[in-house]
């Protein structure tokens, strides 16, 4: 053991002094030592996973590493393709809803000057809430803007930048220089001014460059306004107001709490320097929703994510104050993990690598669980078929790539459907309310089938009046009229019937409260009340015809179309619905994850030898992990003097003769700097050598 | 006997006056004689006698002879409460009140009872009642019977400290609970014990020691990491997505970082450019933001390098964006922070720097975080920055290189500076002082060394001394050991090293201030000096107090 340790540290002495150096570019190992000399650990890593990786792709092969390359690969620019088509169109939705605020934003900026205010330093107070990074899209296309229109630029500081007023001011006039000079035209408009050298700090500065540029418009933003020290911001509003004359200022205040809030913190007579507008970047709930109605209702999507993810994605949502990115990466990390882990995912790509058949991939085909399943209810009455599926692998491929095809028309179905819902519910009025995606979590989990709220659907058409329906109609054609042929047809009668149609009320069926009658008849001294048809004219009876056709259409969709996508065969390839990896991911447990580890540390340390060791104390634990749980079972004031104690009584019973002491105080004092380190206890007053708990156990 | 007064106070009470009246004294009597047979028969028994005093006293003073406390309904759970109930539980079973109550419901009862004009019920009620009265006695009785020394320990344990609450409480609480329970009001309740007995371990000690330390994991460790080793392409693949990762969980990620980089420089071998990786290792304790952000632009501009990068880190991060901007790189750059959460990076500044490194393009990081709490650390807008992804990376490897472990425990246990000059340090303070007290200082060492090896304490103890001294390789060494304050001072004198007591105080509070001395008073108030290092220390000192 000994002469392990002085060998491993033999090996690379250069390294072990880089332990102590803050921060250094990395050197790679040395390449003069042969082989044999290196260190076993590092052998390892070569073996297992440096020679297994496939060129150029950060993919690996799957399948105990029998995966070809070709397939990896194919995976890889399967899922670039899928997640470009994908990010384009989340781009392309950010973008449009961040084009309003955009817009008014602008016109401000260019509309409004120190005289348009009198004097006034122009201000727009923009809130954001929780929609942080959409600032910084608003700040980078504006600045876009401006810049290529020549009329100024943006700079933009944070409470970061702004320690005091110097160096707030350094950073405002370095950020609006190099923002359109760059860092060396920076250093260069330094040296080249004529004149006595000025202090990085000086307004005058800025002004020179705004004289020399021309510039109309310097927007200022401080981005997190709220963070900015109170007194910091007195003097920077009032210097900035006294060279208004001078540089065309634009404030720009980025807010998360509310106006009143950052309005309160300042002095009247700063205020009072200030003018301008208030605009608001909307929450982006339904940013969200739209996004997610995208990446899942499009006409081309190829992959989906079930039911799981949708509602652990959500539900991250809306518990946390989040922006719509932490949205999309977390997408996008579905999207990732599903191509990375799934080897089946090559039967996505565009061109299969069909020839030869690969024949662990068909191996694996043949495991997936949807397959069996297939296979066995088709047993029943084509054992041939499925013989052919078992031993041919060119036959399996073909026909599973069909069944994807199904599939994948199937789950777009369903997100239509989806879309189909959430129309309704809006041009029918249903109460029952529906976001995108709760209707999309219980679609995908097969919920929907004959659930009320599909029913309650029917239920409205019954009793909508023509001008409804027919408005329905229109909207939806587009979606489901290649689908199912029946809509067109009925919505040609309907419009037929609506041609001939004089009167000013919509026509309403016969189911409707109107065309029924209620009659009240007193039958041995009780009141009966009987529902009946008031005379119908013919127009309402047609009408009701077509209400019942679409009735039946509609049943008949929504029972064909609302399937459970589980049930899919080959589900497995189009549909993701693992959440662990993205709530592990994304929101980690750190702190459970620690006092786990040091709780049960068998549970990481599974054992490599047969015998397994119990629970309970022992010196084979780790002695961090030891003293921990001794620290656990402690009051709130911990003595060290009993900690060590009951410390090495564990040693002691377990070592026997062996034991020695200064060895196990060596143990307990790395254990004790280490329960230090990681914030469980800290130094006390009350008494001496005692110190204090500061962690509970799933506390 | 007992029961007599409380039972004659009930019937004095009685509101009302009936024919009755004559049978419900009857039945009392009844009882009473009942009673008293009992009781007569128990004295008969000398442990009964025994048990019984105590419990009159009690009554005496708690209840000052007004009830029987027996009169309370009697039930299974006062037979519980009898058996397992704490003494001040008890007590409170038989305060007045509960028993007054208990009294007039009795009395309350048997009044009705009488105007409802039943006999037989009357008879019986009473009947039962007294039934009941004499079952529980019987059986409270018994239970004291059988522990009389429990009985006894209870009653005298309840004057005393009642506040005397175990540390741990029993049962499994929730956590919550368990929070609420440890942190109550009061004194501390730990013991009193302290370290002074043990030695407490030096650098040099804990090093030599840790050399030999044999892990008994090393097998499950490695294994353990090999599987995280497993996930570099995965972690790789992360960052070529533009996330960044961020390692937590127990134990020293130190290790995995380094192969890490030695993963993506091998796997890069084949391309003519190797990849720029820089390491950071957040818990140096004099790094510094701009440092960092310094050494990424070294590595990415080269020899471009401006002469000058300004003092601000916003000043370099600056450069280094826009040098991104203008020239685009072909690999991105890859920063590995070992320890984000160390404190020389903690505080909130930093991390915000550090989130705008992490949010450039073409910058990639990958952290590794220690602390279970770490995720504190950043708001909504720097984990937009920062666009982590989390990865339990538990090593169980030790933290090495990122904490001093001696210094940390010593500074959690108040005693920095304490041992901690060590030779080293005592040198250091001696070369500082004038000549008077470097010759006192040296005086000082030589005699406690002479006194040492002249063996001046008794034969047991210096073997002890010894034997211990062997054991723990001289740490411990002249710990007790001391020379009395007026020898040295005389010596002191006659070396012409301290003219006046005064002067000789001087010197002394110098090395008592850089605590290279200790004194304490001995046995019969005589200050003793000595001090704080091993024989082999107090040599080395020596050694170089006679060469300079």
């Amino acid at each position: 053991m000994d002469t392990d340790i002085h060998e491993g540290e033999g090996l690379e002495p250069p390294r072990d002094g880089l332990n102590n150096q803050g921060v250094y570019i990395y050197a790679p190992p040395k390449q003069s030592k042969g082989n044999g000399e290196r260190a076993p650990k590092r052998r390892k890593i070569h073996s297992n996973t440096a020679h297994n990786t496939v060129e150029g792709v950060p993919f690996v092969p799957l399948l105990n590493g029998e995966e070809d390359a070709e397939s990896v690969r194919c995976r890889y620019t399967t899922y670039k393709q899928f997640w470009s088509q994908q990010d384009r169109k989340i781009q392309a939705i950010l973008k449009e809803v961040d084009s309003k605020v955009l817009e008014s934003v602008s016109s401000f900026v260019q509309t409004t000057s120190p005289e348009t205010y009198n004097d006034c330093i122009p201000t727009a107070l923009v809130t954001v809430g929780s929609n942080v990074s959409a600032l910084s899209r608003l700040l980078s296309r504006l600045n876009s803007r401006l810049t290529t229109s020549g009329e100024g630029g943006v700079v933009a500081i944070e409470s970061g930048d702004a320690h005091n007023l110097k160096t707030a001011l350094k950073n405002i006039i370095r950020g609006a220089i190099t923002n359109t000079e760059g860092s060396d035209g920076f250093q260069r408009f330094l040296t080249d001014r004529a004149g006595p050298r000025l202090l990085g700090y000086d307004l005058e500065l800025l002004s020179d460059y705004v004289n020399r540029k021309g510039i109309k418009k310097l927007v200022l933003v401080l981005r997190d306004s709220e963070a900015f020290d109170a007194g910091l911001m007195i003097d920077l509003l009032s210097l900035l107001s006294s060279w208004l004359d001078r540089i065309p200022f634009v404030l720009l205040l980025g807010i998360s709490t509310s106006v009143e809030i950052f309005e309160s913190r300042l002095p009247r007579s700063s205020v009072a320097l200030l003018r301008g507008k208030h605009f608001e970047i909307h929450e982006m709930g339904d940013c969200v929703d739209r996004i997610y109605e995208a990446i899942q209702a499009d006409q081309d999507a190829k992959l989906w994510v079930g039911h799981n993810v949708t509602a652990a994605v959500f539900e991250r949502w809306t518990d946390h104050f989040q922006s719509p990115e932490t949205f999309i990466n977390t997408l996008k990390y579905s999207y990732m993990s599903h191509f990375f882990a799934n080897p089946l995912t090559a039967l996505l790509a565009d061109s299969v690598p069909a020839n030869p058949p690969s024949t662990v991939l068909c191996e694996a085909i043949r495991n997936v669980p949807s397959f069996r399943s297939y296979c066995e209810a088709l047993l029943e009455n084509n054992s041939h078929e499925v013989r052919k599926l078992l031993e041919e692998d060119a036959y399996l491929l073909q026909e599973m790539q069909q069944h994807i095809k199904m599939g994948q028309t199937k789950m777009r179905h369903i997100s239509q459907a989806v879309v189909v819902i959430q129309i309704f519910s809006k041009k029918l009025q249903i109460s029952r309310k529906s976001s995108v995606s709760d209707v999309s979590i219980r679609a995908l989990s097969g919920d929907l089938q004959n659930s009320p709220l599909v029913e309650d659907l029917l239920e409205a058409i019954k009793k909508a009046d023509s001008n409804q329906l027919d408005e329905l109609l229109s909207s939806l054609l587009a979606i489901i009229s290649g689908q199912r042929p029946e809509f067109p047809r009925i919505e040609k009668d309907l419009k037929a019937l609506l041609v001939t149609h004089k009167g000013a009320e919509p026509l309403r069926s016969e189911y409707h409260m109107r065309n029924t009658v209620i009659q009240t008849t007193v039958v041995k001294k009780q009141i009966k009340l009987t529902k009946s048809k008031a005379k119908l004219p013919q127009e309402v009876i047609q009408y009701t015809q077509i209400v019942d056709r679409l009735h039946a259409a509609f049943e008949s969709y929504f029972t064909e179309t609302l399937i459970q996508p589980q049930d899919l065969v080959m589900h497995e390839v189009f549909l993701f619905d693992f959440k662990y990896p993205l709530k592990e991911v994304f929101a980690p447990r750190s702190r459970f994850v620690t006092e786990r580890a040091l709780s049960t540390p068998f549970d990481y340390l599974m054992s490599t030898t047969s015998e397994a060791p119990g629970r309970q104390r022992s010196a084979k634990q780790p002695a961090t992990a030891i003293l921990y749980q001794l620290y656990l079972e402690s009051g709130a004031l911990v003595n060290v003097y009993d900690l060590w104690s009951a410390f090495f009584a564990v040693f002691e019973a377990d070592q026997g003769d062996e034991y020695d002491e200064r060895m196990t105080m060596t143990l307990f004092y790395k254990a004790l700097s280490e329960l230090k380190v990681l914030g469980l206890v800290k130094t006390s007053r009350k008494k001496v050598d005692h110190i204090s708990k500061s962690a509970w156990l799933g506390l | 006997m007992r029961r007599q007064p409380g039972t004659e106070l009930g019937e004095d009470q009685l509101p009302v006056s009936t024919p009755k009246r004559q049978k419900r004294t009857a039945t009392v009597n009844y009882r009473d004689h009942e009673v008293a047979a009992d009781e007569a028969t128990e004295a008969a028994s000398p442990s009964k006698r025994a048990k019984s005093t105590p419990r009159k006293s009690n009554d005496a003073t708690a209840t000052s002879g007004l009830n029987p406390p027996g009169l309370k309904t009697p039930t299974h759970k006062s037979k519980a409460t009898s058996l397992f109930a704490t003494p001040t539980k008890r007590i409170a079973a038989s305060t007045p009140s509960r028993a007054i109550n208990a009294d007039r419901s009795a009395k309350r009862k048997s009044v009705r009872l009488l105007l409802e004009q039943d006999e037989d019920d009357v008879w019986d009620g009473a009947d039962r009642l007294a039934e009941e009265i004499l079952e529980e006695e019987s059986e409270s009785a018994a239970v004291v019977n059988e522990n009389p020394d429990l009985r006894q320990t209870i009653e005298t344990g309840t004057n005393g400290a009642k506040n005397k609450r175990s540390p741990t409480p029993e049962g499994e609480l929730p956590p919550h609970e368990r929070y609420f329970f440890q942190n109550r009001a009061g004194p501390p309740r730990t013991s009193n014990n302290n370290l002074n007995k043990v030695n407490l371990l030096t650098h040099e000690e804990y090093f030599e020691k840790l050399a030999y330390h044999q892990d008994p994991n090393l097998s499950e460790k490695d294994f353990l990491l090999e599987v995280h080793q497993r996930s570099f392409p995965q972690w790789e693949f992360e960052l070529d997505e533009d996330f960044n990762v961020c390692l937590y969980g127990y134990g020293s990620k130190r290790n995995l970082v380094q192969q890490f980089a030695d993963w993506l420089y091998l796997r890069r071998r084949e391309d003519a450019a190797a990849p720029t990786i820089i390491i950071v290792n957040g818990y140096t304790p004099n790094i510094s933001i701009r440092s960092i952000f310094a050494t990424v632009a070294t590595a990415v501009l080269g020899a471009d390098l401006p002469s000058k990068l300004g003092s601000q880190p916003t000043e370099v991060l600056e450069l280094l964006q826009s040098a991104l901007k203008s020239r685009p790189l072909r690999l991105p750059v890859t920063v590995l922070i070992n320890s984000i959460d160390a404190p020389p990076l903690r505080r909130a500044m930093g991390q915000a720097l550090l989130a705008r490194l992490a949010a450039t393009p073409m910058i990639r990081v990958l952290a590794t975080a220690d602390t279970p709490n770490f995720g504190l650390m950043w708001d909504i807008s720097l984990q937009d920055q920062l666009n982590f992804v989390f990865h339990d990376c538990t090593t169980f490897s030790a933290y090495e290189a990122e904490v001093d472990v001696v210094e940390e425990v010593h500074s959690l246990l108040g005693r920095k500076g304490r041992r901690v000059g060590g030779k080293d340090g005592v040198g250091f303070v001696l070369k500082s002082l004038p000549e008077n007290a470097r010759n006192l200082y040296r005086l000082l060492l030589t005699e406690l060394i002479t006194m040492l090896d002249e063996g001046h304490m008794s034969d047991d103890e210096l073997e002890g001394e010894e034997d211990e001294g062997r054991e723990v390789a001289g740490a411990r060494g002249a710990g007790d050991l001391g020379i009395e304050f007026r020898t040295l001072y005389q010596k002191a004198a006659e070396e012409f090293i301290a003219s006046s007591e005064m002067m000789f105080r001087t010197l002394l509070k110098e090395f008592h201030d850089h605590q290279m001395i200790t004194s304490r008073m001995d046995s019969s108030g005589m200050e003793i000096l000595g001090v704080p290092l091993s024989r082999d220390e107090m040599e080395g000192v020596l050694e170089d107090l006679v060469l300079a």
